[in-house]
């Protein structure tokens, strides 16, 4: 074991082997963390993603997860050895050596070079995949968008859709309280914004948050594959209720879903009133 | 101007111990002050912790005391003013007077070898503008209408007039910007003494490291923190004379203004804010890595480069503060590059501590036990940087308990150590007593073990989507089953709270009665170790003319010891 | 700042390096603080469809620009005085006291602006115009008051002899942030009146 360990410096000259053997160790040990970590997260983690997408959230969590470990332990192990092997004795010289010499710098330069390409650079890419795929790629009606303007306050979330007209600000459209009715297996795309001060839309299930700024209009969106209720948080301080502002989103089968509309928007018809400014927030439409 | 004339030591009281223009006296003067205020921090930490454990049970010991109108058990309102100031004084009130305070003025004319700071009456200043500052804070805890509640980030516009009414807010900006003009005067003189008043021979490349990370400190807060400062005279403009310079026209019409606004000014000063606090801690290790190992510095100019690369890359890496707010893509995509490529002076300076330990002879002693904690606790935390400065991971972490997990790791924890390290090294040079070592290290191990248990437990609670700054999460079904977590999360952090008794007893015990310190106990060799300690009034009888780098320890030539001071020609 | 308290028989060249450096320093970060409240301007400006909005109340740009000239031979006056300390030629403290005049005529002519604007309705909380103008004149002016206390003390220095030749520093650093102070109402001048 410590001939192993003492490949770590990178200073003596140990066959291939031995670099290969510690390696593999240093993997297998790696994998010890990541493990206990995803026994922990079955255990105390997240519910399983609810979104067509939210799984590549995990996956890059758990890709990063995997990477930080092997670094974190080689940490670990070049503080360890050192402890165990180095500790001042009689007799007992430290190594002199200032690490100026171009062996050292280009160690130096080889694990810098190594550090940013795999760690930096495969979250980088597979995160630009996510931000083009998904993200920043936000459906529109044509793609068989459903939208939702959110309209967030002291300390609620206002919702409302479109019914039947697929028009905001008239009539049918169905607004309601703390409370969101989707379709399942449909993209859902918000209009987040706020009445008086920032709050963040974040439903933690469909693993996607954004901000509700007053006087801005943000976009977000997700799409449900689960039926199911889901819980809405508020992830910006909003003052004194901020814990209580909680909503959720139930989301329905297409059958279920249409049923619940023809429903919730003859309701909103017999519930309109003309004469309530509160109700008549609506705006139109930001791609 | 006071770098080669001796004044003679002030004999009354007052410009003795009080208006003291002695570097080493405001250097106590700031630690003092500095501890104060962690311990008013701690307890409300504590507070915190137990109001998360215990949602709405009545706080014990104190409970009554603070919250006389109810049962004794914290408000939602005034947990907001508990986070809010906790963050606000550990920051601005604790760590900054403590690790830049205290260990820059105490430090650097001493390790450069010059007699006293170069604008002795303007380091005095500095001290008692952040005494004001405290007082402003400190005042706001009972104005009408209750403290800060706006976080310490205070964003609007829950920090203008519409989110918190009260003059609590008001008094938190103007102290927020009294002690940032207290940092800048520091910033000032710490870089201005550093550049003129090295003693002979002291070049850039014989600098103590310790000195290496005020000199970057203090430039991150001479430029920064004027952007804070102006940040806040917006808000108070905005609070008190009815200006929207953050309030949207939605909401008030004479608006225009922009909420997002103060978020871009914030984060340019905050990001960098986290390495003003880091930079001296990380200085002071590396000195303390090499001092304790009895090898030189590994790669003492590749450490500096890294460094400074990490100085200017933490101006230009601030938006990662704000991937949900709906930047723009490419915005988005290139402050996630950016933050990215930090891992990589990052990266090297760990490299260089652990190769500074690696075949050295080590002395676990208390300051290099605390230093190598800073390797673990950074290690931790900064590797955990990565979720947030990816968009995709960061978009689901952002304000859950996970950023708070990493940002105290990184920031708190690992200033704090090194603050610890740094007081267990140096106060004999400041009281000239030595501190117990059995305590110290009592209190190393009974800090490190809650302490990663307290914040990797927030990483499971984060990760789960326990949001920050929610007064009683058990409201929300799903974050009910995390209530055992946090339970544990919190019986570390009141053990992690206990141990700083200790440190207290320590630092207070040896302050007065411990024994009596030599020139250098530690044997280490920069050149504030061959004066007597306590310093005279003076430092130096004669400037030292320095002719050996910092790190010379166990060099070959070295025969019947193993160190060599600054001022000694290594033999040939 | 310190050697105004620390007063030294004579000044070596270190100690005048030592104080002008330090000077610079604080102005170099100080800017920050302004460029900050100038990039607010830019910023909520550029939300403004028209610029300047209708209807707002305007400062008087005469008097603005009365204001400038007078502040920038302020400056010229202290700059020469400077010069004519440290070469040990007569006449400083009447320059200075020219220049600590024409300080005080910008501080009367700043005055005026304000009055001006206030009596045609014009104040902080009326438009994102006027805010920008008040955050903007009223940070300044902070810095005229403090620039003019200096002046006055180096004044004071130079009468009772104090400030010499052989002890210039303190009127050169002094100098060095009025000019600041002016360059800082340049700009404000070329945002509010040319942008």
């Amino acid at each position: 074991m410590n001939s192993l360990l003492i490949g770590c410096t990178g200073r003596s000259r140990l066959p291939a082997r031995a670099w290969l053997a510690t390696l593999t160790a240093l993997l297998a040990l790696a994998c010890a963390p990541s493990l206990a970590a995803q026994e922990l997260a079955d255990r105390w983690g997240p519910n399983a993603p609810a979104s067509a997408n939210g799984g590549r959230v995990d996956s890059l969590f758990w890709l990063i997860t995997t990477m930080i470990s092997v670094s974190f332990l080689i940490v670990l192990v070049m503080l360890i050895v050192p402890v165990l092997r180095d500790r001042a004795r009689p007799g007992h010289k430290a190594h002199y050596d200032e690490g100026s010499s171009l062996h050292d710098k280009r160690f130096t330069a080889i694990v810098s070079v190594i550090v940013f390409l795999v760690l930096d650079a495969s979250v980088l890419v597979m995160t630009m995949k996510d931000l083009r795929e998904v993200v920043w790629n936000i459906p529109n009606v044509e793609k068989g968008a459903y939208q939702v303007e959110v309209l967030a306050q002291q300390w609620a979330w206002n919702f409302r859709v479109t019914g039947e007209d697929g028009k905001f600000g008239t009539p049918d459209d169905i607004v309601t309280i703390n409370t969101l009715t989707l379709p399942m297996d449909r993209p859902a795309v918000f209009n987040v914004t706020s009445k008086d001060v920032i709050h963040s839309f974040f439903v933690p299930d469909m693993r996607v948050k954004r901000d509700a700024n007053p006087g801005a209009i943000n976009q977000v969106w997700f799409k449900p594959v689960v039926a199911g209720s889901y819980d809405i948080l508020c992830a910006e301080l909003c003052g004194y209720a901020h814990y209580q502002m909680h909503g959720t989103v139930n989301v329905l089968p297409a059958e279920a879903f249409k049923a619940w509309e023809k429903e919730a928007g003859a309701l909103a018809l017999t519930a309109y009133d003309s004469n309530d400014p509160e109700a008549l927030w609506a705006w139109e439409w930001k791609e | 101007m006071s770098g080669d004339h001796i004044h003679a030591e002030p004999t009354g009281f007052l410009r003795k111990h009080v208006f003291s223009v002695d570097h080493k006296v405001i250097a106590r003067q700031f630690m003092w002050f500095g501890l104060v205020w962690l311990l008013v921090g701690g307890i409300m930490a504590m507070m915190i912790r137990w109001q998360l454990a215990h949602p709405g049970s009545p706080v014990p010991l104190i409970g009554k005391l603070l919250y006389p109108r109810g049962d004794g058990s914290v408000p939602p309102d005034g947990y907001n003013t508990l986070f809010t100031m906790h963050g606000t004084i550990m920051i601005f009130l604790g760590l900054t007077p403590l690790l830049i305070g205290a260990f820059g003025n105490f430090c650097i004319p001493l390790m450069i070898g010059a007699r006293d700071m170069i604008f002795p009456l303007l380091n005095m200043l500095s001290f008692w503008t952040v005494v004001l500052g405290g007082l402003v804070g400190f005042y706001s805890l009972f104005v009408p209408l209750g403290a800060a509640e706006g976080g310490w980030t205070a964003y609007p516009t829950l920090s203008s007039t519409i989110g918190t009414p009260g003059s609590g807010e008001t008094l938190w900006a103007i102290a927020v910007f009294l002690i940032g003009a207290s940092s800048i005067m520091g910033g000032i003189n710490y870089i201005t003494t550093i550049v003129r008043l090295r003693a002979p021979g002291m070049t850039w490349s014989k600098l103590p490291l310790t000195i290496w990370g005020m000199f970057f400190t203090a430039i991150l807060n001479v430029l920064f923190l004027p952007v804070i400062g102006s940040a806040m005279i917006l808000m108070v403009l905005d609070r008190s004379f009815g200006t929207s310079f953050y309030v949207p026209a939605t909401l008030n019409q004479s608006g225009g203004g922009d909420p997002i606004l103060y978020q871009h000014l914030f984060w340019i000063f905050g990001h960098p804010e986290v390495y003003i606090l880091i930079l001296p801690a990380w200085g002071i290790i590396s000195d303390l890595l090499s001092f304790f190992a009895r090898k030189p510095a590994f790669a003492y100019k590749v450490t500096v480069g890294a460094m400074g690369a990490v100085t200017v890359l933490s101006a230009v890496v601030y938006g990662h503060h704000m991937f949900t707010t709906g930047m723009t893509a490419m915005l988005g995509e290139s402050f996630m590059l950016l933050t990215m490529i930090i891992s990589v002076p990052g990266e090297i300076l760990f490299f260089n501590w652990l190769h500074t330990l690696w075949r050295g002879n080590l002395r676990f002693t208390t300051p290099m036990l605390f230093s190598m904690g800073v390797i673990f606790v950074f290690g931790l935390g900064g590797l955990t940087g990565i979720y947030l400065a990816t968009i995709s991971t960061d978009i689901y972490l952002h304000d859950t308990y996970f950023v708070v997990g990493h940002f105290h790791l990184t920031m708190a924890a690992s200033s704090l150590f090194g603050a610890f390290a740094a007081t267990y090294f140096w106060f004999p040079k400041m009281f000239g007593k030595m501190m117990s070592e059995k305590l110290g290290k009592l209190h190393f191990w009974a800090t490190i073990i809650p302490l990663t248990i307290v914040f990797c437990t927030m990483f499971i609670s984060g990760y789960a989507g326990m949001p920050r700054r929610y007064y009683n999460h058990t409201d929300v079904d799903y974050l009910r089953s995390l209530q055992h977590l946090n339970v544990i999360t919190s019986v570390a952090a009141f053990f992690l709270g206990g141990a700083q008794l200790i440190f207290a007893f320590n630092f207070i015990k040896s302050r007065w009665w411990g024994s009596k310190a030599s020139v250098n106990p530690w044997e280490v060799g920069t050149l504030e170790w061959t004066i007597p300690s306590p310093p005279p009034h003076h430092n130096y009888d004669t400037i030292p003319t320095v002719v050996t780098g910092p790190h010379e320890y166990s060099h070959p030539a070295l025969k019947d010891r193993d160190w060599i001071s600054q001022s000694e020609q290594l033999p040939t | 700042m310190s050697d105004l308290a620390l007063p030294l028989p004579t000044e070596s060249r270190r100690a005048r390096v030592d104080a002008t450096f330090g000077m610079v320093l604080f102005i170099g970060s100080w800017s920050m603080a302004f460029a900050t409240l100038f990039l607010t301007f830019l910023v909520l400006r550029h939300r403004q469809p028209v610029w300047p909005p209708e209807g707002v109340v305007l400062p008087s740009l005469p008097l603005a620009g009365l204001a400038t000239a007078v502040l920038l031979a302020s400056s010229a006056l202290l700059h020469s005085a400077v010069k004519r300390l440290r070469a040990g030629q007569p006449g400083f403290a009447g320059r200075w006291a020219l220049g600590l005049g024409a300080g005080l005529a910008f501080a009367a002519l700043q005055s005026w602006l304000w009055i001006d604007v206030w009596e045609a309705g014009g104040r902080p909380d009326t438009d994102m115009y006027q805010g920008l103008f008040y955050m903007l004149t009223w940070f300044h002016a902070l810095h005229v008051v403090c620039g003019l206390i200096a002046l006055g003390f180096i004044q004071a220095g130079a009468l009772t002899g104090r400030i010499n030749a052989g002890r210039a520093t303190p009127a050169s650093s002094v100098a060095i942030f009025w000019h600041f102070v002016d360059a800082v109402w340049l700009v404000l001048f070329v945002s509010f009146f040319a942008l």
